[in-house]
């Protein structure tokens, strides 16, 4: 079988924040902002949807969630119509799922759309939600969630390597910055000095308030398309050139190593080989900073840096502008917030535009031609990539 | 939505007398804590085949499956070994006693029905003698006394409403 060449055409995020909105306004409001970014998209072109949304029957007690999203889009699917969960990686699931549909010719026009709303008016109920991404019934009665769970990473490689709470810190201080560029960030215009971010209460320790992404509302949408109809939707295609996941535990008795992720290494050799290129011809990346210790273990398992010297390669700045690699301009996770199925699109709604150098020029790379997106999800036992090459419209 | 209603029967009850106090309800059976709202698992020899595991513990002792064939400890205790997809796993009892590899503390957002508990620890606790690693709550002292490679206990408990759960317990 032939496999198409795919691209992204376009894409929107809404505002990320504490949303006085539901999951059907989201939905509406990302259609048709969608509609309005592509003015020669029409709702008969897209063939297929793909819906990446993590729980929505947690957070809004609502399931069968693809045609929920459709309707409330304006969206018919004709051919593939479906939902994609994979915990805070369900939106890269969307995009890869659309991806493989449009490579194998079962679609032509696709849209990958991530919503999630994750204010509740119990907090304690969203952290129950949370909480169920983890083995419910084994680690569930002690109270594993995401916090503790990358504490005791962070606290390993502070024992291990000599990691501190600085160097936390400027991953978090870089991250907000580039958020103060995004107008559609939920910590937008909230500035995290290195020293308040010091400051802040310890959440999960030594994790304080700053290391911590935090519960969001809101949605993202892309439009893929095969390479005969890209040139109807954009002269900037961002091309998609090679996928990779792994996933080697769930329960956290098996998740061997915290330090050193096996998965995310073997999720970049496969896309990056697929792509042909090696780590050090990327020019923007896109990484899961659900906490700021995250980033920093992603820089070593990229190969940016030697095993636990991600802590320096932070504070150094060779993940921000001017550095190595452009690391999260569009203000990660921890600027944006993370609203868990939106976030994998927001990020190739980053790459697209870092492509199109449709981004304020406080934060676009200088003539990306490749780009990577990472996403973890859970405790960290998957690991999702994606690699984009910039070009033309063929 | 349907305007139909159901016909009426007539009430056979007699009218309330005010001499008499009316009787009282009868007794209540508990209701279940509603299973998706509560992370303990169900334990019963009609919800899982791991009852065992939590009949042992309720006998104070923790166990797990092995497979025969190929000799692995497997956690959390299955059915079905994941290696050899054998069925006839044998039961094990496991040491009562570890070292923290790692810990950490929820001092905010706890899930729903663990707010009374923050600040409370959690870690994964390295069993002695075995290759298990157990993630569990570590009870006995404030998060900020305990250490990595502190020894702690393994402590099955009751969760409150007769089901057993395990956890681990720090010297005082
Ligand atoms: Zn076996």
């Amino acid at each position: 079988m032939t496999v198409r060449p795919v691209a992204i055409v376009g894409g929107v995020t809404t505002k990320f924040g504490v949303r006085p909105s539901t999951w059907a306004e989201l939905c509406q409001e990302v259609g048709a902002a969608l509609f309005r970014e592509i003015p020669e998209l029409r709702a008969e072109d897209v063939d297929s949807l793909f819906v990446g949304a993590a729980e929505p029957e947690r957070f809004a007690f609502q399931s069968h969630m693809a045609p929920f999203a459709a309707e409330q889009m304006g969206l018919r699917p004709y051919r593939i119509l479906q939902r994609t969960e994979l915990a805070c990686a369900s939106g890269q699931s969307a995009i890869r799922s659309a991806y493989a549909a449009i490579a194998a010719g079962l679609s032509d026009v696709a849209v990958a759309v991530g919503v999630e709303k994750m204010n509740l008016p119990s907090m304690a109920e969203a952290n129950a939600a949370m909480a169920c991404v983890m083995d419910r019934a084994w680690d569930g009665p002690a109270g594993a969630t995401a916090p503790p769970f990358f504490a005791m990473v962070a606290q390993r490689h502070m024992l291990e390597y000599g990691t501190t709470e600085e160097q936390l810190a400027a991953v978090s201080e870089k991250n907000h910055r580039f958020a103060n560029t995004n107008p559609a960030a939920q910590f937008y215009e909230k500035t995290f000095p290195r020293d308040k971010l010091l400051r802040l209460p310890v959440i999960a320790p030594p994790l304080r308030l700053g290391d911590c992404s935090s519960m969001t509302d809101g949605a993202a949408a892309v439009v893929l398309a095969a390479d005969d109809r890209v040139p109807r939707y954009t002269p900037t295609p961002a091309w998609i050139r090679g996928t990779g996941q792994y996933s080697d535990f769930h329960n956290l008795a098996n998740a061997g190593s915290l330090t050193e992720w096996v998965g995310l290494k073997r999720a970049a050799r496969e896309a990056l080989g697929r792509a042909g290129i090696p780590v050090d011809q990327l020019d923007v990346a896109e990484l899961h900073d659900c906490f700021t210790i995250s980033e920093i273990v992603e820089y070593e398992a990229l190969g940016l840096c030697p095993p636990g010297q991600g802590g320096p390669f932070a504070a150094d700045g060779r993940g921000d502008r001017g550095g190595d690699l452009l690391v999260n301009p569009r203000g990660g996770l921890l600027g944006c917030g993370h609203p868990l199925g939106a976030t994998g699109i927001a990020q190739a709604v980053e790459v697209y535009r870092q492509f199109a150098r449709t981004v304020p020029a406080a934060r676009q790379a200088p003539d990306p031609e490749w780009a990577l997106v990472h996403n973890l999800s859970g405790s960290a036992n998957v690991h999702s990539v994606m690699v984009y090459q910039a070009g033309r419209a063929s | 939505m349907t305007t139909e209603t159901r016909p009426r029967r007539p009430s056979t009850l007699a009218p309330p007398s005010e001499a008499v106090p009316p009787p009282p309800p009868p007794p209540r059976k508990a209701e279940p804590r509603p299973f998706l709202l509560d992370f303990v698992p169900l334990e019963g020899e009609s919800d899982t085949r791991l009852a065992r595991f939590f009949q042992r513990l309720r006998e104070g002792q923790l166990a797990t499956t092995r497979c025969p064939r190929d000799g692995a400890l497997l956690w959390p205790p299955r059915v079905v070994c994941p290696t050899c997809h054998t069925e006839e796993l044998a039961w094990v009892d496991l040491p009562s006693r570890g070292r923290i590899y790692a810990f950490s503390a929820v001092l905010a957002g706890a899930p729903l029905g663990m707010e009374a508990d923050v600040p409370f620890a959690v870690g994964l606790v390295d069993l002695e003698g075995v290759p298990l690693r157990l993630f569990g709550r570590i009870e006995g002292r404030p998060w900020n006394a305990l250490a990595v490679g502190m020894e702690v206990r393994v402590e099955p408990y009751d969760v409150g409403d007769g089901r057993f759960f395990y956890r681990f317990r720090a010297p005082e």
